[in-house]
């Protein structure tokens, strides 16, 4: 009896460890198994509240995408473009998705064969047209565009306007005029220069260069079809910008973000910036912008997303791409981040109130869109721009120099010095 | 020596040399050679063009690295070689002569501790601190230095030093003594702590000035110190890079643009590592001197 015993339960035992065992086998073929976690890392040029409303999209893409984890380091467009090259020639990445402003830097990487090709990873016709140009290169795109930005003009506080009974400008003269009145009977420096890198300064005398000689001047510049001694880009820096810094109406360069807060509070009247400053100030709703009087043309510029070959997450990272581009860009717009559509899907009423007038305006031709002058160029010429232009700032004697000294760098990029 | 002592002696030596080999002399040899366009690092390509000396007449005939124009009219730019030899110009004498000074000064005097930490400060903040420091102190708004001229009266010097070409450097320089004077009060106060007093007393009892004492016994005696505050001094001032980077950038137009940044430019603004190389080692090239005359002098033990 003792013996069947034994036996039965020996086998009672050997049938539960076999059922055991099938049942995992079933589960394991049957049951889905969650999705490994992927952690992606994004590279983009944002800090402070910027950074802020970028990660409400990269939450969002979180919050769909349970089995991916985002980690965000802010890198800015100049230091990203020293740090991404030398790892990218070792066949590494800093990041799996990279996003930045300087498009001429994606097609030159991408051209370099560092970046992956997004030509089908989105249709073309959904975006704002020409918004590829600066990343393609041989029919090969190597960025996507996010959220883009444009800078309008001067931006100034309506209540300060109100205040000492201001009016915005209509024709030179009156530009003229505002200024004298701002510096002598207000008694401050009327315009605030920004600085940092460097790149206020190239934005403020872009939109003289565009008002001045029109929107075809500043491409022809881009594409080198006009010198920067020719006697049309002289004559608007001799004869508009260089007779306002020589009487003082603009500030000397100082730290763009601080000179934000200095303008709010009224130590400068006017200041010339892009649409993100709507975010970067207690009350938009105090905003006013205008144009130098008869321009006819508004820079505007993206951000680019682009990835690298390297990339161990190649899949998860162009999934992503592929979101911020277009579903993305709804959440960015919504946000007080100052930026608006590039994905034409996005429409006006889920942007930023803020926003829409200029989104409006840009969308319907009212004025001719113009790459961003220093970012199209970009290489070594963009920083000596930058640099001349902060010597022209201080020294408006030198505009010969300045010039001059632009030109010789842009030739000597263009033959690959 | 039996091979028991020599291998125990290599098992120092070798994890030594290894990593001195590894991290110093291959890499040094790797730069020198990419300035001649030969690149001798595995799965990376760093090389356009051919093996050549294309790279030093690129960078020795550069406005960058010297600017014929601004030497000639005395303007800035004048060139990134010709900014670091004003730099040490006036930075060497300043920082020795003030160092030696202060440090004298605060021989005797009581709570010079405190006084001479303080001056250290300068050595002990990161450089980057520094360098915001030096940008802030020369703010028209809210800098000492502009404030002190205007309220001397001198209103062309009221103004943001760092923005503008003919005192971009300058302001750069006035800095670094400020952050570097600290090293050489130190290495003095340790000095003068070495002379025996004896000497000192027997020249004070012969009537001998304070000039006298100090030119013919602690000048002379301290003569060790000097030559190692002139060797890293020079060494100091040849590689400065943080304080530019941070205040100016080398800028209002290549008006500070120093050896150290023009490299950190071709490397990271350009991305042109065979000029960045070629940099490195004419750098290399001009701190070797230095370097090995003050090592001859150390090791000879005067």
């Amino acid at each position: 009896m003792a013996s069947l015993e034994k036996k039965v339960i020996s086998a009672a035992i050997i049938s539960l460890i076999i059922g055991i065992g099938i049942g995992y086998a079933i589960a394991y073929y049957t049951i889905p198994r969650p999705k490994p976690v992927v952690t992606l890392t994004v590279i983009g040029p944002w800090s402070g509240v910027e950074m802020e409303y970028f990660m409400k999209v990269l939450k969002a893409y979180e919050r769909e995408h349970p089995n991916i984890k985002i980690k965000y380091i802010a890198i800015r467009a100049e230091d990203l473009a020293a740090i991404a090259p030398p790892q990218f020639a070792a066949g590494k990445t800093p990041g799996d998705v990279l996003i930045t402003p300087w498009g001429w830097w994606v097609a030159s990487m991408g051209e370099k064969g560092h970046l992956v090709d997004l030509s089908e990873l989105v249709d073309k016709e959904e975006f704002v047209p020409g918004i590829f140009d600066p990343v393609t290169r041989n029919d090969k795109v190597y960025g996507l565009p996010f959220t883009a930005w444009a800078k309008p003009g001067f931006w100034h506080r309506k209540s300060f306007f109100e205040k000492y009974g201001l009016k915005v400008p209509e024709t030179w003269e009156e530009f003229k005029s505002l200024l004298k009145k701002i510096k002598e009977e207000i008694g401050i420096t009327p315009i605030a220069s920004g600085d940092g890198v460097g790149w206020p300064l190239s934005d403020t005398s872009e939109h003289f260069i565009i008002t001045f000689g029109g929107p075809e001047l500043q491409l022809k510049l881009i594409k080198g079809e006009v010198k920067w001694t020719d006697p049309e880009v002289r004559k608007i820096f001799e004869e508009y910008l260089v007779p306002l810094l020589k009487a003082g109406y603009f500030s000397e360069p100082k730290d763009w973000t601080a000179q934000v807060d200095l303008w709010w509070k009224g130590k400068y009247a006017l200041y010339f910036m892009g649409t993100w400053i709507t975010g970067m100030v207690p009350d938009p709703g105090d905003l006013g912008v205008f144009t130098l009087p008869g321009c006819k043309g508004i820079v505007m510029g993206t951000d680019y997303i682009s990835v690298s070959k390297y990339t161990p997450n190649l899949e998860e990272a162009l999934k992503l791409a592929r979101w911020l581009a277009t579903e993305g860009q709804r959440i960015h717009v919504g946000t007080k981040a100052g930026k608006f559509a590039t994905w034409l899907k996005v429409e006006l009423e889920e942007h930023w109130e803020p926003m829409r007038p200029v989104y409006k305006a840009l969308m319907t031709g009212e004025v001719a869109v113009v790459p961003d002058l220093d970012d199209a160029v970009g290489g070594k010429w963009q920083t000596t721009f930058w640099d001349q232009l902060k010597l022209l700032w201080t020294n408006p004697d030198k505009l010969d120099e300045v010039l001059s000294t632009l030109q010789r760098v842009y030739e000597e990029q263009a033959k690959g010095k | 020596m039996n091979l028991k002592d020599v291998l125990e002696k290599a098992s120092f030596l070798i994890p030594a040399l290894l990593l001195i080999f590894t991290f110093v002399i291959y890499p040094t040899i790797a730069t020198i050679l990419l300035s001649f366009n030969i690149n001798l690092i595995p799965g990376v390509n760093l090389v356009e063009g051919s093996t050549s000396l294309e790279n030093y007449v690129k960078v020795l005939t550069s406005e960058e690295f010297i600017n014929p124009t601004g030497l000639r009219t005395s303007s800035f730019p004048m060139g990134a070689i010709v900014h670091n030899v004003i730099w040490i110009l006036i930075h060497l004498p300043a920082t020795t002569i003030l160092g030696l000074l202060l440090a004298v000064f605060l021989q005797n005097i009581k709570g010079s501790s405190i006084i001479r930490s303080m001056i250290f400060l300068g050595m002990v903040i990161p450089m980057v601190v520094g360098a915001l420091m030096i940008a802030f102190s020369f703010n028209k708004d809210m800098g000492i230095v502009p404030s002190i001229f205007k309220c001397l009266g001198i209103l062309s010097l009221y103004k943001t030093w760092t923005s503008y070409p003919d005192t971009a450097l300058l302001s750069l320089i006035i800095g670094s003594i400020w952050l570097w004077t600290g090293f050489s009060v130190t290495l003095y106060s340790a000095g003068l702590a070495s002379i025996p007093k004896e000497l000192i007393e027997a020249a004070k009892i012969d009537g001998a000035p304070f000039r006298v004492i100090l030119f013919k016994i602690i000048i002379p005696l301290l003569r060790p110190v000097t030559v190692t505050v002139v060797a890293m001094t020079i060494l100091w001032v040849l590689k400065i890079f943080d304080i530019v980077y941070v205040a100016t950038r080398g800028g209002p137009g290549g008006a500070s643009m120093v050896m150290a940044l023009l490299m950190w430019d071709y490397f990271a603004r350009m991305n042109a590592y065979t000029l960045s190389a070629t940099i490195a080692t004419l750098l290399t090239i001009i701190v070797l001197p230095v370097v090995i005359l003050w090592i001859r002098y150390a090791t000879r033990g005067e």
